[in-house]
């Protein structure tokens, strides 16, 4: 569903991102997990075609990012680092819009902010202008933006950065549920947070691609005998959870 | 034709649901209303001074309401465009770069051809409401001149001519502040950019002065006001129309590469 192959960004002096070669599947959920800097927001972007590489190519959902870029973006449901919403315009407004930009027509977008909005929970919002939502519901109506059209190909930059700790489960549990309808392909820092959702990791370091495989196997490898760890975390955010939230 | 329908409507609602353009429209309308009032005192007292002088009569014979009252009215709209119509376009793109919107166009499977279009249609359509206002003056001298001697006291034709040269004088400052606000990193730089520019466009036909006449030719084909007074004046000249066009021509080319070009940044 994501071939890559010897993928390359240079910025003037400097190289983003250097020949990464890898491929995903349909319905899979992969985390692109790497410290700020390594590449993780301009593989991304490449990949949605806002940048196009120095060399190398990409194809998403059978289409070449940079030679057919209108087939391939039709396919594509993108959420930026931050989520491009305009302050002026209601969610409803936000997500039609958004709708129109994939092709829908006026009438099939109104029909689409109402479906992508209750898969996201931002039914309750959809009348107020975007510049008063909390960061969450920014969030969510960002993911909610990424889903109109029912894209093929979800491409989500730090999905639950800046959330507190029940939000980001809430979204967490919303990218698992969307794995297998889509292929999703999410970005994040933090190593618990894609064992949680994904299938397999892509471990990014300076630009270049260290690991790609199922997070056992690449625990097992580097950290044997660790994998407590990760359900520790799982632990304490449930703990949390209900804290915040009786029930 | 979808996504540009979809970015018209969106800028549209953007720009009513945010104060510039409202501000835009009444400035245009107050100071229109100053001009329009002074001008039509310059007028009276003009008649009034010609009726008691000797001679008087052949004066009054040279002058009429159309050009001393509406030419003169439209002329400061003219500058009224290009002081305000900066601050409708500054935004258009450098808005939507600085909230990370323009990631949300550029990753959809729509041409930049198309955003830059809906988005200077959707200005040309705020132009057009401010002309509207401005338009009512020569309605209004129409109506009240209508009975008195002469019958119809506004020559319609000049005046439709002089809203033509003010659209076209409108579009071509819209385009203009369009590639700017493509070009510049934040609106307040596109439209102080784009004042620069459309101000030094406007006053080139002054810069002049002591110069040879090669240069004073050439300035004056550069002036926006040079090529805006025979429109006032009822005469639609090719050439004047191919000059507000060609800068139209000029500033969309411009901030459709720059559109694309920010792919490449």
């Amino acid at each position: 569903m994501i071939e890559v192959s010897g993928l390359t960004r240079r910025f003037r002096d400097r190289v983003a991102v250097q020949d990464l070669t890898f491929s995903i599947d349909r319905g899979e959920v992969v985390g692109l997990l790497g410290p700020n800097g390594a590449g993780k927001t301009t593989t991304l972007r490449l990949l949605t075609g806002y940048l196009p590489a120095s060399s190398g190519s990409a194809r998403v959902a059978g289409f070449d990012v940079f030679e057919q870029p209108m087939e391939a973006r039709r396919r594509v449901g993108y959420l930026p680092e931050l989520p491009p919403l305009y302050d002026a315009l209601p969610v409803r407004a936000q997500l039609a819009f958004a709708s129109e930009l994939k092709g829908l027509s006026r009438r099939e977008a109104a029909a689409e902010a109402e479906r992508v909005a209750s898969l996201t929970g931002v039914s309750e919002v959809l009348d107020r202008p975007t510049a008063n939502l909390s960061k969450g519901f920014r969030q969510r109506v960002g993911i909610a933006q990424a889903l109109v059209g029912d894209p093929e190909v979800l491409i989500l930059d730090e999905p639950t950065v800046g959330l507190d700790p029940f939000q980001i489960r809430e979204v967490r549990d919303l990218v698992r549920s969307l794995g297998g309808r889509h292929t999703v392909l999410l970005s994040s820092h933090l190593l618990p947070e894609v064992a949680m959702t994904c299938t397999r990791v892509l471990v990014l370091h300076a630009g270049r691609l260290v690991g790609f495989d199922t997070l056992d196997a690449l625990v097992a490898r580097h950290l044997p005998g660790r994998t407590v760890t990760l359900e520790d975390i799982a632990f304490l955010e449930e703990i949390f959870g209900k804290l915040v939230s009786p029930a | 034709m979808r996504a540009f329908l979809a970015i018209l409507r969106k800028e549209l609602a953007i720009h009513f649901t945010t104060p510039v353009a409202w501000v835009v429209l009444v400035v245009v309308a107050f100071f229109s209303a100053q001009v329009f009032a002074g001008a039509l005192d310059g007028f009276r007292l003009l008649v009034t001074r010609a009726g008691e002088a000797p001679g008087g009569a052949a004066i009054l014979d040279r002058v009429n309401l159309t050009d001393a009252v509406v030419a003169r009215l439209f002329g400061s709209v003219g500058l009224f465009l290009v002081v305000t119509t900066p601050f409708l376009s500054m935004r258009l793109v450098a808005e939507e770069r600085r909230a990370g919107t323009l990631e949300l166009l550029l990753t959809s499977p729509v041409r930049p051809a198309s955003v830059v279009a809906g988005k200077y249609v959707a200005s040309l359509l705020v132009l057009v409401a401010a002309l509207v206002p401005v338009s009512l003056f020569p309605a209004l001298l129409s109506l009240a001149g209508r009975g008195a001697q002469g019958g119809g006291a506004v020559e319609w034709p000049t005046v439709l001519s002089g809203l033509l040269g003010l659209l076209l004088l409108g579009a071509a400052c819209l385009a203009v502040g369009l590639a700017f606000s493509a070009l510049a990193p934040a609106p307040v730089v596109a439209a102080l950019l784009s004042l620069l520019v459309l101000l030094g466009l406007w006053l080139a036909n002054l810069f002049t002065v002591g110069a040879g006449s090669a240069a004073r030719n050439l300035a004056a084909g550069l002036s926006a006001s040079e090529h805006l007074s025979p429109f006032l004046q009822g005469r639609i000249a090719l050439a004047d129309v191919l000059y507000f066009l060609s800068l139209c021509t000029l500033g969309l080319f411009v901030a459709e590469r720059a559109v694309e070009g920010r792919r490449w940044g």
